[in-house]
């Protein structure tokens, strides 16, 4: 099997350049966020996704339609776990439990007592990266100009709350607003990017290039390149892996991950003798 | 305003539960039966007639993987006289089900006694790759002779259950096996004249069953499990095996998401046609009264057109 026939079928080129942007995205949101201590913000709007796919169900949206009650849902329920972590002083987990468990239960209650569905809920909810349509690609296109843009104006900012709230806060950011912004940005990606390549993966995109980045990295910027570039390789590696060893493209791109962390965990320790002689 | 929309959803749902538990009280004359798959609440409902009160604990569309019993199925199931399941492969919690239940009358049948399973073969083409795995497949009642089993096996039990209506569900049970022999023979004689012998399914392994008795050529995307994911490879030899098959229809399963199946067939030009695997029913359907029988039926119109079968 040779590059050029891998690359021939359509729906590796569209998992290709999804997939990239897709991770990404994510790569460069999860060092905010890994700092940040909400590291499995991923998961739990997961679950809150899919407690809103069964409203939408229940009031008989289908499919695409579906998003016009899971996007407003879960981007409140991002703007709940952020409260909670302000106003009731929660960490960052505790309050990501509280949301992904209420939105779980809504959904397995609502599966329940609303006498059943016409379809799986849980085989419509999640997408597969070697199943992504044209439309798709496009979704994921502006997706990733819309987060990346966005990223960029408040980057200075986005900084300055991350290493010191306070700090920022005292010097004018107006900090409310920007982690705000930084958890809608994650819920819009996560509800998106999980029809398209399923939950696994971006849960693992959120942390995994950030953690390994972290090791590494001198500077803030290098860091978020560093995340950018583990994602992006990392996807396209997992799919011609995926592709040459006939294992499943998400859980290999996984893996892979954690390989790549492993490796940025023995690069750090073997550096570091060498920087404290 | 959040805190105001949350609690708007969970009085809601509050409202929900409510409206839905208030369930009618029926006489509790007749026997009481609880099935687990629609195959078999549509053949104790046909056997029992008017003398039986039959449910099914699986809500519309869900996967029989994805159950979990709620406290009203634990109590109907304590105050049933027969409880119905098929096999500890589709519906490994069943048994656990059963475990827990404090009912001296209660029989249990195992309606797939006596069937032989099937062990689902890793696809045999180029690679022999190890991403399937040898499974126990499930669908046993998609062989009609199989489903004939199955009636044998809810008959006995009703007998023993109830034996004063043991006429009228002879008659009942009879009656079914007649029919499912007809639809047997419907498929035999449509099958038989098909341009192409190859069945190939876009979704996970289902219609194996079907296609060893009609002689059929059977792969699928990926195997029995519902976790599963198909690799990049697999997709790929799936793509290359429609197009030398040359087939014009690639099969989807109902109430499952058709994502890599529309994929595949985007790929290869060719078009997407559903069957229906039976295990449960989309809601609509099953408020309908939809049968076991008639979505065979409809089964058979598609895979007719699927496989260029000369129409009569």
């Amino acid at each position: 099997m040779n590059l050029i026939e891998i690359l021939s079928y359509g729906f590796i080129q569209r998992a290709l350049l999804a997939g990239t942007l897709i991770a990404v995205l994510c790569s460069v949101l999860g060092v905010f966020l890994v700092l940040r201590r909400l590291s499995l913000i991923g998961d739990g709007l997961a679950h809150v996704t899919f407690g809103s796919t069964a409203i939408a169900l229940a009031f008989k949206f289908y499919s695409a339609a579906s998003l016009l009650v899971s996007l407003p849902v879960v981007l409140l329920a991002s703007l709940g776990i952020l409260k909670l972590t302000e106003k009731a002083r929660l960490s960052g987990d505790a309050a990501i439990g509280i949301v992904s468990a209420f939105g779980i239960s809504t959904g397995i209650m609502l599966a329940s007592v609303g006498g059943g569905y016409n379809v799986d809920l849980l085989s419509y909810l999640f997408g597969n990266i070697l199943s992504i349509s044209r439309e798709e690609v496009l979704i994921a296109v502006a997706l990733f100009c819309v987060v990346m843009i966005l990223l960029s104006l408040f980057f200075n900012d986005l900084l300055a709350i991350t290493f010191n709230e306070e700090l920022a806060r005292v010097s004018g950011v107006r900090t409310g607003l920007i982690n705000a912004v930084l958890v809608m940005l994650t819920a819009l990606s996560v509800v998106l990017a999980m029809k398209l390549v399923g939950i696994m993966l971006i849960s693992s995109l959120l942390i995994l290039p950030a953690v390994s980045a972290l090791q590494l990295a001198r500077s803030f910027k290098a860091c978020i390149a560093l995340a950018a570039l583990q994602g992006c390789c990392s996807v396209i590696a997992g799919i011609f892996v995926s592709f040459l060893t006939n294992l499943p493209t998400s859980a290999t791109i996984v893996m892979i991950n954690l390989l790549f962390f492993g490796g940025a965990c023995l690069a750090r320790r073997l550096r570091t003798p060498k920087n404290s002689n | 305003m959040r805190w105001v929309a949350i609690a708007g959803i969970l009085t809601l749902a509050v409202f929900l539960l409510v409206g839905c538990s208030r369930e009618k009280s029926e006489p509790t004359a007749k026997l009481q039966v609880v099935t687990t798959l629609f195959p078999l609440y549509d053949f104790s409902r046909i056997i029992g007639g008017d003398r039986a009160q039959v449910s099914m604990l699986l809500p519309p569309g869900m996967e029989p993987h994805s159950f979990e019993p709620k406290p009203n199925d634990i109590i109907r199931i304590s105050k049933a006289g027969l409880f119905i399941y098929t096999s500890p492969y589709m519906e490994p919690w069943a048994a656990t089900i059963i475990k827990g239940i404090d009912n001296q009358i209660l029989r249990v049948v195992d309606a797939g006694q006596g069937i032989r399973y099937l062990i689902t073969a890793p696809d045999s083409e180029e690679h022999d790759h190890g991403g399937h795995g040898r499974a126990m497949d499930p669908h046993v009642w998609l062989d009609f002779a199989n489903a004939g089993l199955i009636v044998d096996s809810i008959l006995s039990g009703f007998v023993v259950a109830d034996p004063p209506g043991a006429v009228l569900y002879r008659n009942n049970a009879n009656a079914l096996k007649t029919r499912l022999a007809d639809l047997d023979r419907r498929y035999r004689e449509a099958l038989a004249t098909c341009a192409t012998r190859v069945f190939l399914h876009g979704g996970h392994y289902t219609f194996g069953y079907l296609a060893r008795r009609y002689g059929l050529e059977y792969h699928s995307l990926s195997g029995v499990s519902s976790e599963s994911e198909p690799s990049a490879a697999r997709m790929a030899a799936m793509v290359r095996q429609i197009r030398s098959s040359g087939v014009r229809h690639l099969f989807a399963e109902e109430l499952l998401s058709p994502r890599l199946t529309e994929t595949l067939a985007s790929e290869t030009g060719v078009s997407v046609l559903k069957l229906h695997g039976a295990h449960n029913l989309g809601r609509e359907d099953f408020q309908r009264r939809v049968d076991f029988i008639s979505l065979m039926d409809q089964n058979l119109i598609n895979l007719k057109k699927g496989l260029a079968c000369r129409q009569r």
